[in-house]
């Protein structure tokens, strides 16, 4: 039994640093779900998106991948803007479905862009962090990209939370998302602010896009997996905060990994779609939802 | 004079026989064209019947294209079963795994329901891909379909595409489709006057899937290869809802228009099919913000027109 525990101690500990990843890739589809109730079936996309506009800015400087942040998270800012601005704003109505479709639409359309711009290869964000390892104590080893992408996923959505009660816009974003007409009539533009959320989510995706380039290999289909991902920490994590998002991404991040563990490696995804289903078919409003 | 409705009737009549004795005048590029075009038809008309009518966004209706495909495969292969009977077979296979899916499934609404099912087809596909009986990822050759001759493929496509329109037109004018409407324009106030919603829309899902699962029989025996990551990619249902949303989502000209347009551009640009797929998300995208209703549902308000009508005059 001890033994088998200890065993268990790499797979755990492997399982909650990649969920702190999952919780980056996440947070940006929960925004937008959360604010302006909208499903962005385009957000894998965009995380890819953010992966190969790193790629790019690294084959012109010869940087860090972390580095290139300084220009991808603008450019996804604006893209994310854009998007929600001229696009997903002029099909807002009380049919939640054409604002899905056109999400849809924006997702086949980056995925194949991206095949025309980039073939089919295999991609990475290559870094001498992706083959370090760490070893605390005797029992774990930790790759060091795994750390760095829990590390970072975490101070992003501290960042995130501060934003959200201190600054004028945070405040006018909750506002706008709990009742539209009322923030109007305070002079909110709501329209306005939805594209600020999703100029934001665009931000969190460049962070989520750059640390999966530096972790895993990518495609240009490679979207749609991670919007899967997305779907599957806001569902579980539930709508409302962002820390419930971020627990959500360490349950899945666990499932995966611990399924992997026990049933081979052909089963980590599937460990985590039924998880997935589980709660949606029982709680589909999130384990850490509030009511 | 004849009446309007006889003069249909023979509209009908004349572009089905044209249809069926296609073999025997036109060249066999033209005779694929067609029965490429009935399948996609079949498929879309079933994604038409759910989100278009029964308020059903699925993305996961190449569930049903797989496991069509792989009933298929495996009873006429392994099992030496005659070729359309296995067909038939992953029919009630896929009307089976519907009802059993169900129950979870329509638990959720919406964009829950759009996410639901397409994490059910993924399971599939990963599973299929992890399971030795059907090959792995490598995939089966459909063989027996070798003995099949073209035009006998051809039939059994437009058969399936001509009766997938046919099921919706009577499905529509019947009380079942009398109640999608009521539920269509409002669900509460539909319910209290004693339509059944989650029986309704059960009736729709379970049709869909199995008249999916035959489609996707015929289809494979024309593709001979059936794979896991194609047989339940989402590519399958990504066609099916730019044919719906171009061609006019709840109509029933729509997909048909769609499925017209969407095998012309793919032949067209077949040797650069991401780019027919760039320029089919653009126009889905523009035919979404200027005019939801699609091709057909924009020039039925706009001149009254409609061949096939739902209403009872």
């Amino acid at each position: 039994m001890l033994a088998m525990l200890a065993g268990l101690k790499n797979p755990i500990m492997n399982g909650l640093l990649l969920g702190g990843l999952y919780g980056i890739v996440g947070i940006g589809m929960s925004m937008i779900f959360g604010i302006v109730r909208v499903v962005n079936l385009a957000h894998g996309d965009l995380v890819i998106l953010a992966a190969y506009l790193s790629f790019v800015t690294l084959s012109i400087f010869k940087v860090s991948p972390l580095l290139s942040l300084v220009l991808v998270i603008p450019a996804m800012f604006l893209i994310g803007f854009i998007i929600q601005y001229y696009l997903v704003n002029r099909v807002l109505g009380k049919d939640m479905n054409p604002p899905l479709l056109v999400a849809f639409g924006l997702s086949i359309i980056l995925q194949n862009l991206l095949l025309l711009i980039f073939t089919p290869d295999a991609r990475a964000l290559v870094t001498n962090l992706s083959i370090a390892t760490l070893r605390i104590g005797n029992f774990v080893n930790i790759p060091v990209v795994y750390l760095v992408d829990f590390i970072v996923s975490l101070a992003t959505i501290f960042l995130l939370s501060r934003f959200f009660t201190k600054t004028y816009l945070g405040k006018a974003i909750r506002a706008a998302s709990d009742d539209e007409g009322a923030a109007e009539l305070m002079g909110i533009n709501a329209k306005r602010i939805y594209a600020w959320a999703m100029a934001i989510a665009g931000g969190t995706a460049a962070i989520a896009g750059v640390l999966v380039g530096m972790t895993f290999t990518f495609y240009p289909h490679t979207g749609p997996d991670y919007l899967i991902i997305a779907f599957g920490v806001v569902i579980i994590g539930g709508l409302g905060s962002l820390l419930g998002t971020f627990l959500g991404g360490l349950i899945l991040g666990l499932a995966q990994i611990l399924g992997a563990h026990f049933l081979g490696p052909g089963f980590q995804l599937i460990s985590g779609y039924v998880i997935l289903l589980v709660v949606l078919a029982f709680k589909p409003t999130g384990l850490f939802s509030k009511g | 004079m004849l009446s309007s409705f006889a003069k249909r009737l023979y509209g009908i009549a004349i572009v089905a026989l044209a249809l069926a004795s296609l073999p025997l005048w036109a060249p066999r590029y033209w005779v694929l064209i067609v029965m490429l075009f009935s399948l996609n038809l079949a498929l879309a008309q079933m994604w038409n019947l759910l989100a278009g009518y029964s308020g059903l966004i699925s993305l996961g209706q190449q569930a049903f294209v797989g496991l069509g495909g792989y009933t298929l495969a495996v009873f006429s292969m392994y099992y030496g079963f005659p070729i359309w009977l296995s067909i038939l077979i992953g029919g009630m296979l896929s009307v089976l795994f519907a009802l059993l899916i169900s129950a979870p499934i329509f638990r959720m609404r919406g964009v829950y329901f759009a996410i639901g099912t397409w994490t059910v087809a993924e399971t599939l596909r990963i599973l299929f891909s992890n399971w030795k009986y059907v090959g792995y990822g490598m995939g089966l050759f459909v063989k027996p379909a070798y003995t099949l001759s073209f035009n006998t493929i051809f039939y059994a496509g437009l058969f399936v595409g001509v009766a997938s329109v046919a099921l919706i037109y009577f499905i529509l004018r019947s009380k079942l489709g009398l109640g999608l409407m009521a539920m269509r324009d409002d669900e509460t106030s539909s319910e209290t006057l004693g339509v059944d919603i989650f029986r309704t829309k059960l009736i729709c899902f379970v049709l869909a899937a199995g008249v999916t699962g035959v489609a996707s029989g015929v289809l494979y025996l024309q593709n001979i290869f059936i794979q896991p990551f194609s047989a339940f990619g989402i590519d399958w249902t990504v066609r099916l809802v730019f044919i719906t949303i171009i061609g006019g989502i709840g109509t029933i000209e729509g997909p048909i228009v769609g499925s017209f347009i969407y095998v012309v551009l793919q032949q067209w640009l077949s040797e650069y099919p991401s780019v027919s797929l760039l320029i089919l998300g653009v126009i889905a995208i523009v035919v979404i913000l200027l005019a939801p209703k699609g091709i057909m549902g924009t020039i039925q308000e706009r001149l009254g027109f409609e061949i096939l009508s739902p209403r009872r005059k």
